[in-house]
C-alpha cells in the first residue's frame, strides 16, 4: 500500500477514509436498552400502585430506576472508554447533548413537584429530541423515528390525564423509541446487520 | 500552467490514508488504523514513523493491561499540510 496516487485516486481515499472515521461511533445501544427497560419498568410500577398504593413508592420506583441507571452507565461508560480505539468528536457531541438533556430534565422534575404537577408529558417531549439528534447524527433511521415519536406521545400526553392512557403512551413511546431502536442498533454494533 | 507540488510526505497511498483517517477523529489507536487501513503491522509502524518524523502527527506510546498501546494524532502542522495536499489535488482535477 505505498503506491504513487493519482489525483483523483488520492480524491477517492481521502473521502473513502473521512467517511470511515464518520461511522466510528461508540456503541451506545446498551444505554437505550438499559434505560428504556428501567424507565418502562417504572411506569408501569406507577400505574400499578398509583390508584391504591401510598405515593412515595411511585416516587421510588422512578428513584430507583434513576439511580440503578445512573450507576450501571457510569459503570459501563468508564469500562468502555478504557477499550476504545478511537475518539470520534461526535461521539462528545452526543454525550453533551444527553448531558444538557439530563439538565433539563432535572430541573422540569424539581419544577413540577413545586407546582404538584406530573412532568411526564414534558418530559417525554423533551426526550424526542436529544433521541432525534442522536438518530441524525449517527444518520441511524430508528432513532429519528423514535425521537419524532416521543414528540408525538408527548403531545397526546399533554391532552389527556387518563392514567391508563398516560402509562399506554408512555411505555409506547419507550418501548417504540428506546428498546427497538436499541436492539437494532446493537445488531448493527455487533456486526450483525449493515446500516 | 504550473502545478503546486504535491507535498511527497502525503503522496502516498498509506500515509495519506493515515492522515485521512484522523483528520475525522480525535485520536486513534494503532489497531484501529490497522483495520482501516487494511495495512500490515509492520508497513503500518514504519508509516507511521514517516508521519511522525515530519511533524504530521504525535504519537503516544502506552499500556493497557500490560500491552503497550500506540495512539495516534493529528498535529496543527499535520492539518495544514492535508490542507494544501487537498487544494493541489483540486489544481489538477480542475485541469
Amino acid at each position: 500500500m505505498n503506491t504513487e496516487l493519482t489525483p483523483s485516486e488520492s480524491l477517492k481515499l481521502i473521502e473513502s477514509m473521512i467517511g470511515q472515521a464518520k461511522k466510528s461511533f461508540s456503541r451506545i445501544s446498551f444505554y437505550f436498552l438499559l434505560w428504556g427497560v428501567l424507565l418502562t419498568a417504572a411506569m408501569i410500577v406507577t400505574y400499578l400502585t398509583g390508584e391504591s398504593g401510598p405515593s412515595w413508592v411511585n416516587g421510588m420506583a422512578w428513584g430507583v430506576a434513576g439511580a440503578l441507571g445512573g450507576i450501571l452507565s457510569a459503570v459501563h461508560g468508564a469500562r468502555q472508554s478504557k477499550t476504545e480505539e478511537v475518539a470520534n468528536p461526535m461521539d462528545s457531541i452526543i454525550g453533551w447533548v444527553w448531558i444538557s438533556f439530563v439538565i433539563t430534565m432535572m430541573i422540569v422534575i424539581l419544577c413540577s413537584v413545586f407546582v404538584h404537577r406530573d412532568p411526564g408529558a414534558m418530559i417525554t417531549l423533551l426526550t424526542g429530541i436529544p433521541t432525534f439528534m442522536t438518530g441524525q447524527v449517527m444518520r441511524f433511521r430508528p432513532l429519528v423515528i423514535g425521537g419524532v415519536l416521543f414528540w408525538a406521545a408527548g403531545i397526546v400526553m399533554h391532552l389527556t390525564a387518563d392514567p391508563l392512557a398516560l402509562t399506554a403512551l408512555y411505555c409506547g413511546a419507550m418501548v417504540l423509541g428506546y428498546i427497538i431502536p436499541g436492539i437494532m442498533l446493537k445488531r448493527q454494533e455487533d456486526g450483525l446487520r449493515t446500516p | 500552467m504550473a502545478f503546486a507540488p504535491l507535498d511527497p510526505v502525503l503522496h502516498n497511498q498509506l500515509r495519506l490514508a493515515v492522515v485521512s483517517l484522523l483528520i475525522g477523529v480525535e485520536s486513534a489507536e494503532f489497531n484501529f488504523i490497522l483495520e482501516k487501513t487494511g495495512a500490515t503491522r509492520g508497513n503500518l509502524s514504519v508509516q507511521l514513523t514517516n508521519l511522525k518524523d515530519a511533524g504530521y502527527i504525535a504519537v503516544k506510546k502506552s499500556f493497557r493491561d500490560n500491552y503497550p498501546l500506540t495512539t495516534c494524532k493529528l498535529t496543527a502542522k499535520g492539518l495544514k499540510a492535508f490542507e494544501t495536499y487537498v487544494e493541489a489535488i483540486k489544481g489538477y482535477l480542475k485541469t
